[in-house]
C-alpha cells in the first residue's frame, strides 16, 4: 500500500523529520487560508499516487498569494493518469541549495534492509542510477534483528560530500527514516529530495511511504483506509490472497499460482491473435464462492473470447473451486469456450464438475496442450 | 540419497490442529512421511490422525527426535513459530504460510543464519523426496523417483515440471519449493549446493521467475562451481514492465530482475536455458548420461 505524500509527510514528521510548513487543502478556500497563514510564495502539490505528476500539472508555484485559491481550483479539477487527486498540498516555496537522495528499501537477495544516499536528489534521479550507478551510495543495515546508531552512518553520509551540521542532521534523518520503515513495515521509505535551503534549514520536500500490504494487520489505522476504497468483491478476494490485474487481451486467465499464471500468459501469447484479458493467481484458499468471484471479474472484462483455467490441487480444494466455476457457466448460460486443466488432490471430481457443465478438460500435465487446445477452439494458429 | 528430506525424516508439523494443518498431515501419512508430532498451543493432548499434539515445540522435541518442522501457522505468529522451532534445535524448518510480513521474514531469515539452521519459505509448498517423504503442500501424484533435482520459485510450476518429466519417464532426487516472496529464507544458490553434493542428483532444474536477482546469483555459483548439468527456465517473459504479479517476488524494477537479463546471465554460465515451460523435459533428457 503506498501512502500520499501528505501522510508519509504526516508520518515523518512525527519522527522527527523536518517538513515544510504547510497543510494538506481539500477545496480551494482552505488552500487560500493555508497560504495567507504562511504569508509567502506557495507551492501547491496534487495528492495523487502515481508518479511523474510534476510533468502534467500536478506541481505548481505560486508567486501571488491572490492567485492560490485559482490554481488549487484548477490542480484539484486536474485528474493525473486517469486518477483524481485526494486534495493539494499548500507548502512553503523554499529557496534550494542543493537536493540529496535518501532511500531505505529492502535488498531481496540478502534479505536485508538497504539505505541509499545521492548527493544529486530530485526528479532526475532515476536517470542517475541508470547513468552514474557510483554516484549512489548502498549501505546495508547489517543485521536486521538490531536498530542502527548514528555512528554507523556518520562515514557513509560523509561519501556524498556533507560535512558539519548538514552531516550530522542528515545522519539523524536516515536514523529517523529507518526506525519508520521498521515501525512502520516499509517497502520503500524515501525523501526525495531531502533539501538543504539557503537558509541553511535541512528539509524533507517529497516523500514516499510504501507499506507491506500483509503487515496491515499492524496497522489498522492503514488498513481501514484501504478496506473503506475496496468492493466487498475486492474485500472478499483480498481475504483469500487473491491478486488480479487487467492487461486488455482477449483470454480471461484464472490459475492456481503466480509462476503458473505467468508461465501460461508466456504461452498463450505465442498465438498473435491471443493475449492475456488479465493476471489472476487464486492464492491458496480457493472455495466454490471464491471462484464465482474469480469467473465474474474475468467476465467483467470487455472483449473476452474464452476462458483458461489452470489449477493445482495441492493446497487448494479444486474439487471446490469446479462448483463455484460450474455454477457460473449455468446461472450465466455462458457459451463462450472454456478449458481447464486442473491437477492434483481429488482431480477426478473436478473434471466431473466442469465436463458436466461443458468445459474442455486437458488431463496431461502439460499447460501447452491445453493452450493448443484453446487455439484450435478459436480456430487461430502460431 | 536426497536433500534435506529422506525416508527416515522425522517431521514435526506446527498449526496440525488447523483446517489445512490437518488437511495435509494426513496427505503427508498417506505418502510415507513419518509425522511425529503436532503443536498447536492450547490444544496438547489432542489427536491429529494418531498424532500427538503439544502446547509447545520444547515439549514435542521432548518426547520425540524431529528433524525437520513443516509450519502450517496463521501468518501473524509465522516469525514466532519459526524461531521457537530454530530455538528447539531444529534445523529444518518450512514455512508454507502465504502473506507474512517481509520484515517479519527478514528476522527471521538472520535469526537462522544465526543458528544455522535452513528456513524454507515463506509461501514455499514444501519439499519432496518421491517415494520417500513429503513435507507441505505438493500434490504426490505430480511426482516420481528418479535423478532430477528441482528448485523452483514458483509451486504450481514446480508441480507441472514434475510431472511433465514423469510423462517420459524421467524422477526427481528431491523437488524444492523456494517460496515466492519477496525475501526467501534460503536462496537458489544455497538449495544448488546441496544438490551439487548429492550424488543421486545428475541433473538440475531450476523454476525461476521475474523478480530478484536470485537467478543471476545462482549464475555465478554454476558458473563457478558447479559440477552438474543444469537446466534452467523462467516465467514471466511477456509480463509488462511494472506490473505487480501477485507474489510480492514477481515486480520487474528497473532492468534488473527481467527474464532477459536472468537469461543471459544463466546462459553465460554454461546452463540449458528452457525459453518455454514444456521445452524442459526434452532438454533435461538430453543431459541424462
Amino acid at each position: 500500500m503506498r501512502l500520499h505524500e501528505y501522510e508519509a509527510k504526516e508520518i515523518f514528521s512525527k519522527y522527527g523529520i523536518t517538513i515544510q510548513q504547510g497543510g494538506l487543502a481539500k477545496t480551494p478556500k482552505e488552500a487560500q487560508n493555508i497560504a495567507i497563514n504562511l504569508g509567502k510564495p506557495v507551492i501547491i502539490k496534487s495528492q495523487v499516487l502515481v508518479g511523474g505528476r510534476g510533468k502534467v500539472g500536478g506541481i505548481r508555484i505560486v508567486e501571488d498569494l491572490n492567485e492560490v485559491e485559482i490554481v488549487a481550483d484548477e490542480v484539484l479539477k486536474t485528474e493525473i493518469k486517469g486518477y483524481k487527486p485526494e486534495g493539494v498540498l499548500v507548502l512553503e516555496k523554499v529557496e534550494i541549495k542543493k537536493e540529496i537522495y535518501l532511500g531505505i528499501t529492502i535488498d531481496r537477495t540478502s534479505g536485508i534492509p538497504t539505505i541509499m544516499i545521492c548527493s544529486e536528489g530530485g526528479v532526475e534521479i532515476e536517470k542517475v542510477a541508470h547513468s552514474y550507478p557510483e554516484k549512489i551510495f548502498k549501505f546495508p543495515v547489517i543485521n536486521p534483528l538490531q536498530n542502527i546508531y548514528a555512528y554507523q552512518l556518520v562515514s557513509a553520509v560523509k561519501k556524498i560530500g556533507l560535512t558539519g551540521k548538514a552531516l550530522i542532521e542528515t545522519v539523524n534523518i536516515i536514523v529517523k527514516l529507518y526506525k519508520v520503515f521498521k515501525e512502520y513495515d516499509g517497502l520503500i521509505a524515501e525523501i526525495n529530495p531531502l533539501v538543504i535551503t539557503e537558509d541553511e534549514r535541512i528539509l524533507c520536500v517529497d516523500a514516499v511511504l510504501q507499506v507491506d500490504d500483509s503487515a496491515l494487520f499492524r496497522h489498522p489505522e492503514l488498513d481501514k483506509r484501504k478496506l473503506d476504497a475496496m468492493s466487498e468483491r475486492d474485500k472478499r478476494l483480498m481475504r483469500k490472497g487473491t491478486t488480479f490485474v487487467k492487461l486488455k487481451g482477449n483470454i480471461g486467465l484464472i490459475c492456481s499460482g503466480a509462476g503458473l499464471a505467468m508461465s501460461t500468459m508466456d504461452m498463450i501469447k505465442d498465438y498473435s491473435l491471443l493475449s492475456p484479458a488479465n493476471f489472476l493467481e487464486t492464492g491458496g484458499g480457493i472455495t466454490s464462492d471464491l471462484m464465482v468471484d474469480c469467473m465474474e471479474l474475468v467476465l467483467e472484462q470487455p472483449g473476452i473470447k474464452a476462458i483458461f483455467l489452470n489449477l493445482y490441487g495441492g493446497i487448494n480444494p479444486i474439487h471446490e473451486g469446479a462448483k463455484g466455476v460450474a455454477k457460473v457457466i449455468r446461472e450465466r448460460k455462458l457459451n463462450i469456450p472454456i478449458v481447464a486443466k486442473a491437477l492434483g488432490n481429488r482431480q477426478e471430481e473436478t473434471w466431473k464438475t466442469l465436463e458436466e457443465v461443458g468445459v474442455h478438460i486437458i488431463k496431461e500435465s502439460e499447460t501447452q496442450k491445453a493452450v493448443e487446445l484453446l487455439a484450435k477452439l478459436l480456430g487461430v494458429k502460431k | 540419497m536426497s536433500i534435506l528430506i529422506n525416508k527416515n525424516t522425522k517431521i514435526l508439523v506446527q498449526g496440525i490442529t488447523g483446517n489445512i494443518g490437518a488437511t495435509q498431515t494426513k496427505y503427508m501419512l498417506k505418502e510415507g512421511a513419518k509425522v511425529v508430532a503436532g503443536v498447536t498451543p492450547g490444544k496438547g493432548g489432542q489427536k491429529v490422525e494418531s498424532v500427538p499434539v503439544f502446547d509447545t515445540v520444547e515439549e514435542a522435541v521432548s518426547r520425540f527426535k524431529v528433524d525437520v518442522s513443516v509450519l502450517f501457522v496463521p501468518a501473524r505468529v509465522a516469525k514466532d513459530s519459526v524461531i521457537e522451532a530454530i530455538n528447539a534445535g531444529i534445523k529444518v524448518v518450512a514455512l508454507i504460510t502465504e502473506h507474512t510480513p517481509v520484515h517479519d521474514v527478514m528476522e527471521m531469515k538472520a535469526y537462522a543464519l544465526q543458528k544455522k539452521a535452513i528456513l524454507i519459505g515463506p509461501t514455499t509448498p514444501g519439499i519432496i523426496t518421491p517415494g520417500e517423504c513429503k513435507i507441505g503442500i505438493l500434490p504426490a501424484n505430480m511426482f516420481c523417483p528418479g535423478p532430477v533435482g528441482i528448485i523452483s520459485r514458483s509451486g504450481t510450476l514446480a508441480y507441472e515440471v514434475a510431472a511433465n518429466l514423469c510423462a517420459i519417464g524421467i524422477g526427481q532426487s528431491t523437488v524444492v519449493g523456494m517460496g515466492a516472496d519477496r525475501v526467501a529464507g534460503t536462496n537458489l544458490t544455497d538449495i544448488l549446493k546441496l544438490f551439487n553434493e548429492d550424488k543421486e542428483t545428475k541433473v538440475v532444474v531450476i523454476v525461476g521467475e521475474i523478480g530478484g536477482t536470485q537467478e543471476e546469483d545462482a549464475a555465478e555459483y554454476i558458473r563457478v562451481e558447479m559440477s552438474k548439468p543444469i537446466v534452467a527456465y523462467i516465467a514471466g517473459a511477456s509480463v509488462p514492465p511494472g506490473k505487480r504479479m501477485g507474489h510480492a517476488g514477481a515486480i520487474i524494477e528497473g532492468g534488473k530482475g527481467s527474464a532477459k537479463s536472468k537469461i543471459e546471465s544463466l546462459l553465460a554460465a554454461g546452463t540449458k536455458v528452457a525459453d518455454r515451460l514444456y521445452e524442459i523435459p526434452s532438454l533435461a533428457k538430453g543431459l541424462i548420461s
